[in-house]
């Protein structure tokens, strides 16, 4: 009878998990992105040449977000990180409109694999204080998101230099959680 | 009535005379626009010549886009960094032409792509016309002899170990200000940019206000409006460096052993630290032949390369069938070793010995071929009764 009672106080009341896979093409701001959401500054990257992983506390949501390097040759990679994976951050740099269609052939591969079928898919149109960026509805054209039917999916205009948008776009992986483990349709996360 | 010729026709253009086909005595000026079309003329043609000729040699480009990388590459000035002279750089910034070590990169990349675009010499496929760009730009000599022309003597240039600020200030003044391009005697760029910064500045604020952003949109999940009040920070997990990739080709199981009634359905699995891949299955043979290649990153400390072979099961869990363990270190080391030597011989690196109880049933070799640092093993399967594994394994070293 405790422990029914213990199940349902966590159920409401205690931390989720959630693993989170950061994905997009070098130098969209994956890293400063990761940075600035776990310990609030922006650092001074370099290339990440492997990964990145933090733990990201927002309300009562533990997200374990992955940041794997971007560059051409490190993309076959990321596959390894699909497995289990809740949710998909992939982050476009809106300046970059030479490149947009490569990171659409990317997106579009990442999220027709077996193992992210189920995951939810966040997008930051990082760079948005750029002068000449694209929108993130011209982000959403560009990725074809329009197209995407029955994947649940959230497009969020970002800047990671001050932190603009971050904390909506978790806000919105949070809720979302909370509507799928209601309805029943993620299994992977585990309320601890 | 016929028509002008084009030189008449020229001529009227010209309205310094109305054409005369037949005139004995030619004008002083009809000579002299005749003079100038055939330049004009003997201009264009050379012109053609020259398109041509580029047209001719990037077909000859296509093909070898990364010698003429590596051929660049050699040259003296580009094995320091263009900024801080960090020696021997894996970065390119387009379109300057210059090439930079990694923390010099990091600083580019922030500049934004309208700026700076920063591709790896490794890591990513280089296309023709980024070669080009490097071959035009002459090499980090001409780049610096360009964008540091007037730099105050008294000016120290970043150096290796530099602070962050000190090497984000100089590659901001030198690229995107632009302030040892011109000398600063006669012109005060330093004022001007400040003023065109925050002339943008200001419009970069507004434009966001216009673009809306902030305001998410979103397919068909309702919002809730929350506070940022719950966030908190946990203790680091950490950063992981890949120090290579390694290619496994898996070619084949010898008499490998029986799981099913006559035969097994096996499959190989292989684990790199925290990864993971399997081959496809292949029904019904105890000499099943995958020739199946699978990349997986190098983590840092490097693990071991664990192999296991199942057999697949549909109603029970996979039976095993045998697992090995190479440690792929030397294989690493000798790819380094290649890559920083300017070796290009091929041949034999090194060679471990094959033991009656060890995992090794025959010699394997490490060794260089077109390029690649390659080690064939043949394995003895371990805790079964008997059965062996073909591979090959290619690693790509990642230093940066």
């Amino acid at each position: 009878m405790g422990q029914a009672f213990r199940k349902l106080f966590d159920a409401f009341f205690g931390n989720k998990e959630m693993r989170v896979v950061m994905l997009g093409l070098d130098a969209a701001g994956k890293t400063t992105i990761l940075y600035k959401l776990h310990i609030g500054e922006v650092l001074s990257t370099v290339p990440t040449i492997g990964f990145n992983v933090e733990k990201v506390q927002y309300k009562n949501v533990v997200f374990t977000v992955w940041d794997v390097g971007g560059q051409e040759k490190l993309r076959p990679l990321w596959r390894h990180y699909f497995n289990n994976t809740d949710a998909l951050i992939y982050v476009v740099d809106s300046l970059d409109r030479e490149r947009i269609g490569r990171a659409r052939a990317e997106f579009q591969a990442i999220i027709n694999d077996p193992f992210m079928l189920n995951s939810v898919l966040l997008v930051f149109a990082n760079k948005q204080d750029m002068r000449g960026a694209m929108t993130p509805m011209e982000v959403c054209e560009g990725l074809g998101l329009y197209d995407l039917t029955n994947r649940i999916w959230h497009i969020q205009g970002t800047c990671a230099l001050k932190g603009d948008g971050l904390y909506e776009g978790l806000d919105w992986l949070a809720t979302t959680l909370d509507e799928m483990r209601a309805s029943g349709r993620i299994t992977s996360t585990s309320s601890s | 009535m016929q028509r002008a010729p084009p030189h008449d026709r020229l001529k009227v253009r010209c309205g310094d005379a109305p054409p005369q086909r037949h005139c004995p005595l030619r004008r002083r000026e009809e000579v002299r626009t005749e003079e100038a079309e055939r330049r004009r003329w003997r201009r264009t043609i050379s012109c053609i010549f020259l398109i041509a000729q580029t047209h001719i040699t990037e077909d000859i480009d296509l093909a070898n886009a990364r010698e003429r990388l590596e051929h660049l590459l050699k040259q003296p000035a580009n094995k320091f960094c263009a900024d801080c002279g960090t020696p021997d750089p894996k970065w390119a910034a387009l379109p300057f032409g210059a090439l930079i070590c990694i923390k010099c990169s990091g600083t580019h990349r922030s500049l934004g792509v309208h700026i700076s675009k920063v591709i790896s010499v490794n890591l990513d496929e280089w296309t023709d016309e980024e070669v080009n760009c490097l071959a035009r730009s002459g090499g980090n000599a001409t780049v610096n002899t360009r964008y540091e022309a007037f730099l105050p003597e008294n000016y120290k240039k970043p150096r290796q170990d530099c602070s962050t600020e000190e090497r984000s200030n100089f590659i901001r003044k030198k690229y995107e200000l632009q302030q040892f391009m011109t000398d600063p005697q006669f012109t005060c760029p330093l004022r001007l940019n400040n003023k065109h910064t925050a002339d943008k500045h200001h419009h970069q604020q507004n434009s966001s206000v216009r673009h809306g952003f902030g305001h998410p949109f979103r397919n068909s999940w309702k919002r809730r409006d929350t506070d940022q009040k719950g966030l908190k920070k946990m203790t680091d997990v950490g950063m992981v460096e890949f120090v290579g990739l390694i290619k496994v080709n898996i070619r084949r199981g010898i008499n490998l052993a029986v799981r099913d009634v006559m035969s097994s359905d096996p499959y190989v699995m292989l684990n790199l630290g925290h990864q993971s891949m399997k081959t496809k299955v292949i029904k019904n043979t105890l000499n099943p032949i995958w020739n199946e290649r699978l990349m997986l990153s190098i983590p840092h400390p490097v693990p071991h390369l664990k192999l296991q072979v199942f057999d697949k099961d549909t109603f029970t869990c996979d039976d095993r069938m045998g697992e090995a363990e190479v440690d792929i270190r030397p294989l690493i080391s000798a790819a380094r070793e290649y890559e920083n030597s300017a070796v290009t011989d091929p041949g034999e690196v090194s060679k471990w010995l094959a033991s009656e109880d060890g995992t090794l049933s025959k010699d394997s070799i490490i060794s260089v071929v077109d390029g690649k640092v390659k080690q064939d093993i043949m394995l003895r399967l371990q805790n079964v009764e008997h059965g062996e594994l073909e591979i090959e394994l290619e690693c790509v070293p990642l230093s940066q």
